[in-house]
C-alpha cells in the first residue's frame, strides 16, 4: 500500500511537513509553570486527603453495617427463641381474600405488641392462697388427730402441709430476690 | 529554526538545573519548552490536552533530570519523554473512548487550533496553512505516525514499538495519511471543456 504512492509526492509532503514551524509559543512561561506545579502538588495532596477520607468513611460504613447486621441477626435469633419458648405461634401467610371476621381478627392480632410481653403480677395473692391452704390443712390435721383417723390419712396431710410450706418458702425467696434487683 | 531533537544547552546550565538553581532551570525551560510544546501540540491534537501533556512532560523533565546522562542532546531526551507521554495518552482507555464516541471533535477543532499554534512572526506561508489543515484532518493516530516518521525520523519499527502494534500497522497508517494529505496538494483539475464541442 505504501509503495503505491508517487515518490515525488511523498518527498513533497515530507519536505512541507519538515518546513513547518518546529517551535510554538508555550502556553505559559517559567514562573507560571512553577506556580502550576505548586498548585498541582497542593491539589494532589488534597486529593490524597480526600481519598483517604473517603476510604476511611467507606470502612466505617462497612464496619457499622457488619455490626448492625450481626446485632440484628442476634436479636432476630433471640426473638425467634423467645417465641418458641413461650409458645407464640408464628403468623401463617394469609390468603389475600379474607372474610370480614377474619379481617377483624387479623386487625386485632396486628394491634397486639409484636414481642412477647412479660406481665408482672404481685405475689400477694399466691402467698395468701398458700397460707389459707396451709391453715386448712392444719385444721384437718387437728380434726384427724382428735378423731383418731387412719395413720395414712394423717401422713398424707403432713406431706401436703410440707409441700405447701416449701412452696411458700420459694415464693418468699423470689420476693426477696426481686426486691434486691429493684 | 532548531528542532527540539537538536536543542542543546551549556553543561553549566544543565548542572545548575540539576542542582535546583532557579535561573538555570528557567534557562532550560526557555530552551526546550517551545519545541516540546510544538511537538506535543502536533501529536495531541486539541489544545487543552496539549497543555496538560506539556505540563506533564516538563514536570517529568525536571523530576528526572538527574537521569539524563548527556549522551545525546537534551532536546532528544525531552522529545523522548514528550512522545512517550503523548502516546501513553493516546493509548489510554479514556482517550480511546472519547475518540470512539466522537472522532470528529478532534478534527473539528483542528484547523483553527493549528492556526493559533503558528508563531506570530513571520506570517505563515499559504502552503504551511494548507498542511496544518491537512494534518488536522487526520485521525490522532495517523497524525502521530506521519509526524514521527516524516519529521522526527522514527523508523516503522520504533513507531510500532511505541504504539505497541505491528510494523504493518505503522506502514498502513502512514500510507493512509499520505493519501489523505495528497488530496490537499493535488489541484482539482476541471475536466469539462470550457466550450461545448
Amino acid at each position: 500500500m505504501y509503495s503505491d504512492l508517487d515518490p515525488r509526492q511523498q518527498q513533497r509532503i515530507t519536505r512541507v511537513l519538515r518546513n513547518l514551524p518546529a517551535d510554538a509559543r508555550p502556553p505559559y512561561g517559567w514562573n507560571e509553570f512553577q506556580q502550576r506545579v505548586q498548585e498541582r502538588k497542593v491539589a494532589r495532596r488534597q486529593g490524597l486527603q480526600w481519598g483517604l477520607g473517603a476510604v476511611a468513611a467507606s470502612l466505617l460504613i462497612i464496619v457499622s453495617g457488619i455490626v448492625l447486621l450481626s446485632r440484628g441477626g442476634a436479636v432476630d435469633g433471640a426473638r425467634t427463641q423467645a417465641r418458641v419458648s413461650v409458645g407464640v405461634p408464628t403468623r401463617p401467610e394469609l390468603p389475600v381474600v379474607m372474610d370480614p371476621r377474619t379481617r377483624d381478627a387479623e386487625r386485632w392480632l396486628a394491634s397486639l405488641p409484636p414481642e412477647p410481653v412479660v406481665v408482672r403480677f404481685g405475689t400477694r395473692m399466691a402467698v395468701t392462697q398458700l397460707e389459707d391452704r396451709i391453715a386448712q390443712v392444719d385444721d384437718l390435721m387437728s380434726i384427724a388427730s382428735a378423731n383418731e383417723v387412719a395413720p395414712g390419712r394423717l401422713d398424707a396431710l403432713r406431706q401436703e402441709r410440707s409441700r405447701l410450706v416449701k412452696s411458700l418458702a420459694q415464693v418468699r425467696y423470689a420476693e426477696t430476690l426481686a426486691a434486691d434487683l429493684r | 529554526m532548531t528542532r527540539l531533537v537538536e536543542t542543546t544547552i551549556p553543561e553549566d546550565v544543565l548542572r545548575g538545573a540539576r542542582e535546583g538553581e532557579e535561573r538555570a532551570q528557567a534557562t532550560l525551560y526557555a530552551a526546550v519548552a517551545p519545541g516540546a510544546f510544538a511537538l506535543i501540540r502536533r501529536l495531541a491534537g486539541g489544545r487543552a490536552q496539549a497543555e496538560d501533556l506539556f505540563q506533564d512532560t516538563m514536570l517529568a523533565v525536571y523530576q528526572r533530570l538527574g537521569e539524563f546522562r548527556g549522551e545525546a542532546p537534551i532536546g532528544a531526551w525531552v522529545r523522548q519523554i514528550a512522545v512517550s507521554r503523548c502516546l501513553m495518552y493516546m493509548r489510554s482507555p479514556w482517550q480511546r473512548a472519547r475518540l470512539s464516541l466522537g472522532p470528529a471533535n478532534v478534527d473539528d477543532e483542528g484547523p483553527a487550533e493549528y492556526d493559533r499554534l503558528l508563531p506570530p512572526s513571520p506570517p505563515p506561508l499559504a502552503e504551511s496553512l494548507d498542511i496544518e489543515r491537512a494534518l488536522a484532518s487526520l485521525s490522532p493516530t495517523a497524525r502521530a505516525v506521519v509526524w514521527l516518521f516524516e519529521v522526527e525520523g522514527y523508523s516503522h519499527e520504533e513507531i510500532a514499538s511505541s504504539f505497541g502494534r505491528s510494523v504493518s500497522f505503522s506502514k498502513s497508517q502512514l500510507a493512509r495519511a499520505h493519501l489523505k494529505l495528497r488530496q490537499w496538494f493535488e489541484p482539482t483539475v476541471d475536466t469539462e471543456p470550457c466550450t461545448p464541442i
